[in-house]
């Protein structure tokens, strides 16, 4: 394993940073999230990011293309920001693999989404083994290992008072060859992963939830949401938007921005009629699509164990718990 | 395509008023030429991008432009009909699965619309036409509010029934003055028609829909072999955004064409 | 298990077995010992699950939005704050006092779950901000009354200075601070979702025609959110700090609200919203001797 002491992580940035612009988690009062790292950016590792990484690939703003109307005349530009390489330093297993997810969705099946291709192919993960999981996480349940990232270029392991990196990519390798001179070559047993509060038997849900559409338990366990979009705003995977534009005096741009399947005009069609009309076929859907529909289409769950939502959700909606309530429900 | 949500500059050719509130609109690119060929009932994503767009069914298509009937409902269909012959516009596409067109070759075909839903469903019917020899008979049940809110009525009274085997049948929901054809909803007319079991094209308002498979199950009609047209709100048209989905298939990549037996497997959220 | 929790199940046994009410709303243990939910019970069997502690944040009086045309009556737990709620939505004419069953509890404040993330239970955890200043610890509205009364006392003035800090800036010095606090808004809208003075069957945020406001992530908007809705709420705020604790960035929204409140206290006159259901509310009517410095 390649070391470097962790007094000395300020070298590593900044010989990365000749090249890259480097994306590291950052806490500022109560929020942390990834920012650009530069010179006096103390990066902050004691906690996963409250704000997931998924903003980086899939802003929550994003301009498409421009356009100008004129009498009746119209132009469209694309318009396409050429970002640099990149690197996505310290995020935690249960990010990396909803960058896998979001791969999935934008890279898969028919089409490739232009915008967010060109981003990814651009940036290179550096993953970061945790040891101490956070109250709400549950990742090991999911199926995911804390230590090791899917899709991770270098896998970064906290040694105590070092960082070791081991590469998990061509890509990875080579980059660490060229850093060769920062660090020290040596075994290294990386810290061991303490123990969860939260453990969830999956063990069966999706093929479960396959035959629960008219369970009456989305009835009860849909009460108390209160429709708002915190757990898919702070969601790791989810990844909804709509597009809309912006338009001033006949010219303007057209822009995708994140959407919630929670807001309540969400599915609502033009004439009125809306397939979801009420909190329960909401709430439904999103664990659904969580946990069945996705493994359905792409073989995966759409959930990371991150446990942002139920720490953040307002209610305490608990997917765990919900999990739980599938587990035990009584066939229909 | 480079990238599958930026549209290519189109223009609108042409402009014909079908109903009080339904225009078709014939689209070409800004150089005259059709902007893609779609299979029978595919979509494209239209859009005056100072408005808004927003996903329709392609109705007919010529050598060099394409015809999408676009009924007025809300703030972007409500501009569309507000337009002139040469507004320039926003087009993408084709999205969506199309019709089986394999599976219904050789085959009898009957195909029931009511009100807008004959568009999508036109598409199919003027394939069969252009290559006649390929389908068997060819049926069309439609029927609309009133005379007025009939749709394409060049085809059915005077294109349709001069095709070789093609029967079309078109009925009203109340008596009109003036109007000496069949007077009833669209599924007692089905019914009372009295069709052998065949494949089925139908698409309609979701009323008419529920009533028209029940009908066709009481007369013997296979799952398998009855397919219709969805729709639900769509943004991306790729399969991306995540909101027309039905269960885990989304209604524009994956349909918007299903078979019965496809639907039933589906959650009933649509 | 405390004295309350085992009187609220009583209470609630009794109204459901009596067919009095058909559905309780109350709070039970979340996901951790330092978070409480709601809870909708509609069956004697689940009773056993309510519980009040240190961490029932909920306001349930919004709940009561969306059953104002509920078949039957319901039966609700309060707080001091949350009784405010009750009787705005009475004001508003969004629900009427027979429809509700309302059960009082006298509240000493609660603390505050985000200091409590990673502590053990029974380790010291700090107060809630939004309790700090609490001036109604007593429901101002109740059929029965669970536990003793309590004396309000002010536990901490971190809004109050907040306001006191902002008032002293320069207006580029406070647009600055604001700017930098509505950066950080992801639009989830926790805050509206969960304020009872946020009633309107269609948020003017969610109407398509007028396109007031998209989805679309700047600060131009995000200003425009929160200064609206802040308006909005103006004069019927209820001071129940759930805005404040429910945003995920922890935007000090109440703020906002309370200076709010001081203004209309200074031009208007003392006006606590939803203290006295028969008081209009501020700027909802007008007096003949309102001032009038614009003019």
């Amino acid at each position: 394993m390649k070391t470097i002491a962790k007094s000395r992580l300020n070298e590593l940035l900044k010989a990365l940073d000749k090249e890259y612009n480097i994306l590291v988690p950052f806490k500022e009062e109560s929020v942390s999230k990834f920012v650009p790292w530069q010179e006096g950016v103390d990066p902050y590792f004691e906690e996963n990011t409250l704000l997931p990484p998924k903003d980086i690939l899939f802003p929550q703003t994003e301009k498409m293309y421009g356009f100008k109307v004129k009498d009746k005349s119209v132009e469209i530009e694309e318009l396409t920001q050429e970002k640099g390489q990149q690197i996505i330093f310290g995020l935690r297993s249960c990010d990396a693999y909803s960058i896998d997810c979001l791969d999935k969705v934008f890279l898969t099946k028919g089409y490739e989404d232009g915008f967010y291709r060109q981003k990814r192919e651009n940036t290179l993960l550096w993953a970061l083994a945790c040891t101490k999981p956070q109250d709400s996480c549950f990742c090991e349940s999911i199926g995911i290992d804390p230590r090791e990232a899917v899709c991770a270029d270098v896998q970064i392991y906290d040694l105590g008072e070092e960082w070791g990196f081991t590469a998990r990519s061509a890509a990875g390798e080579e980059l660490l060859q060229k850093l060769e001179g920062l660090f020290t070559d040596k075994d290294a047993e990386p810290l061991p992963v303490q123990g969860f509060s939260i453990t969830v038997d999956m063990e069966g849900v999706p093929e479960k939830l396959a035959n629960m559409f008219d369970h009456p338990l989305w009835e009860e366990v849909s009460r108390k949401c209160l429709g708002c979009a915190a757990c898919t705003y702070l969601c790791p995977t989810c990844h909804c938007f709509d597009i809309a534009g912006s338009v001033k005096g006949g010219q303007g741009y057209k822009f995708r921005c994140w959407d919630s399947c929670m807001f309540s005009e969400y599915t609502r069609m033009a004439g009125g009629h809306n397939p979801r009309p009420s909190k329960k076929e909401r709430v439904r859907n999103r664990f659904l699509h969580k946990l069945y529909y996705f493994v359905e289409r792409y073989g995966q769950l759409l959930c990371t164990g991150c446990g942002r939502c139920l720490a953040k959700c307002p209610v305490n909606m608990d997917i765990t718990a919900i999990i739980r309530k599938i587990k035990e429900a009584q066939q229909q | 395509m480079t990238n599958p949500l930026v549209p290519i500059r189109g223009k609108i050719i042409k402009v014909v008023q079908e109903t009080p509130d339904v225009k078709t609109f014939h689209v070409s690119t800004i150089e005259g030429k059709k902007p893609f060929t779609p299979k029978p009932g595919q979509l494209a994503m239209f859009s005056l991008p100072a408005v808004g767009e927003a996903m329709f069914s392609i109705t007919s298509q010529g050598p060099d432009h394409l015809e999408l009937a676009i009924k007025e409902v809300g703030q972007l269909t409500s501009a569309l009909h507000e337009i002139e012959e040469g507004q320039e516009c926003g087009i993408r596409g084709p999205y969506g699965n199309g019709f089986p067109l394999d599976y219904c070759k050789g085959k009898d075909l009957l195909f029931i619309g009511g009100g807008i839903g004959l568009a999508p469903v036109r598409s199919l019917i003027n394939y069969c036409i252009e290559n006649r020899k390929d389908f068997g008979k060819l049926t069309v049940v439609y029927g609309a509010r009133s005379v007025a809110d009939l749709v394409f009525k060049e085809d059915l009274f005077e294109n349709w029934p001069k095709v070789d085997n093609m029967e079309v049948y078109t009925t009203i929901d109340r008596a009109e003055e003036g109007w000496n054809g069949h007077v009833a909803f669209v599924p007692a007319y089905v019914e009372e028609l009295g069709l052998k079991p065949m494949t089925t094209i139908t698409c309609g308002p979701p009323i008419m829909i529920k009533f028209v498979l029940q009908a066709l199950a009481k007369m013997g009609f296979n799952d398998k072999d009855v397919i219709t047209t969805l729709e639900m709100r769509m943004k991306c048209g790729v399969g991306k955004c995540g909101r027309c989905n039905i269960g885990s298939l989304y209604v524009c990549l994956d349909g918007p064409v299903f078979t019965l037996e496809q639907l039933k497997k589906l959650p009933p959220e649509y | 298990m405390n004295e309350i929790s085992l009187q609220m199940r009583e209470i609630a046994r009794d109204l459901l077995s009596k067919n009095e009410v058909n559905l309780v709303l109350g709070w039970e243990k979340g996901s951790h010992w330092y978070k409480s939910a709601p809870l909708f019970i509609n069956k004697v069997e689940d009773v056993d699950r309510l519980v009040f502690d240190e961490f029932c944040h909920n306001n349930l009086s919004k709940y009561l939005v969306d059953l104002a045309h509920h078949e039957a009556k319901v039966a609700i737990f309060v707080k001091g704050c949350d009784s405010r709620g009750i009787n705005r939505l009475i004001q508003d004419n969004v629900i009427k006092r027979e429809q509700v069953y309302v059960i009082g509890i006298p509240c000493r404040g609660l603390k505050d779950p985000d200091d409590a993330v990673g502590k053990k239970c029974g380790e010291p955890v700090k107060d809630a901000v939004k309790c700090q200043e609490c001036r109604y610890p007593n429901p101002v509205v109740h059929d029965i009354m669970v536990g003793e009364q309590v004396n309000a006392t002010a536990r901490g003035q971190e809004t109050a200075a907040l306001i006191e800090k902002l008032e002293k800036m320069t207006q580029d010095e406070r647009y600055n601070y604001w700017s930098r606090q509505f950066e950080c808004c992801i639009r989830c809208y926790a805050c509206r979702n969960v304020c009872p003075a946020c009633s309107c069957r269609e948020c003017i945020f969610d109407r398509a025609v007028p396109d007031w406001l998209g989805k679309a992530n700047n600060l131009a908007e995000n200003q425009f959110m929160h200064l609206t809705r802040a308006m909005h709420v103006a004069g019927r705020c209820i001071e129940c700090g759930e805005c404040e604790r429910a945003c995920p960035m922890n935007l000090p929204l109440m703020a906002l609200n309370k200076k709010i409140i001081k203004d209309i206290e200074e031009l208007f006159g003392e006006n606590d919203a939803g203290i006295d259901p028969e008081k209009k509310p501020p700027l909802g009517h007008f007096e003949l001797n309102d001032p009038e410095k614009f003019m």
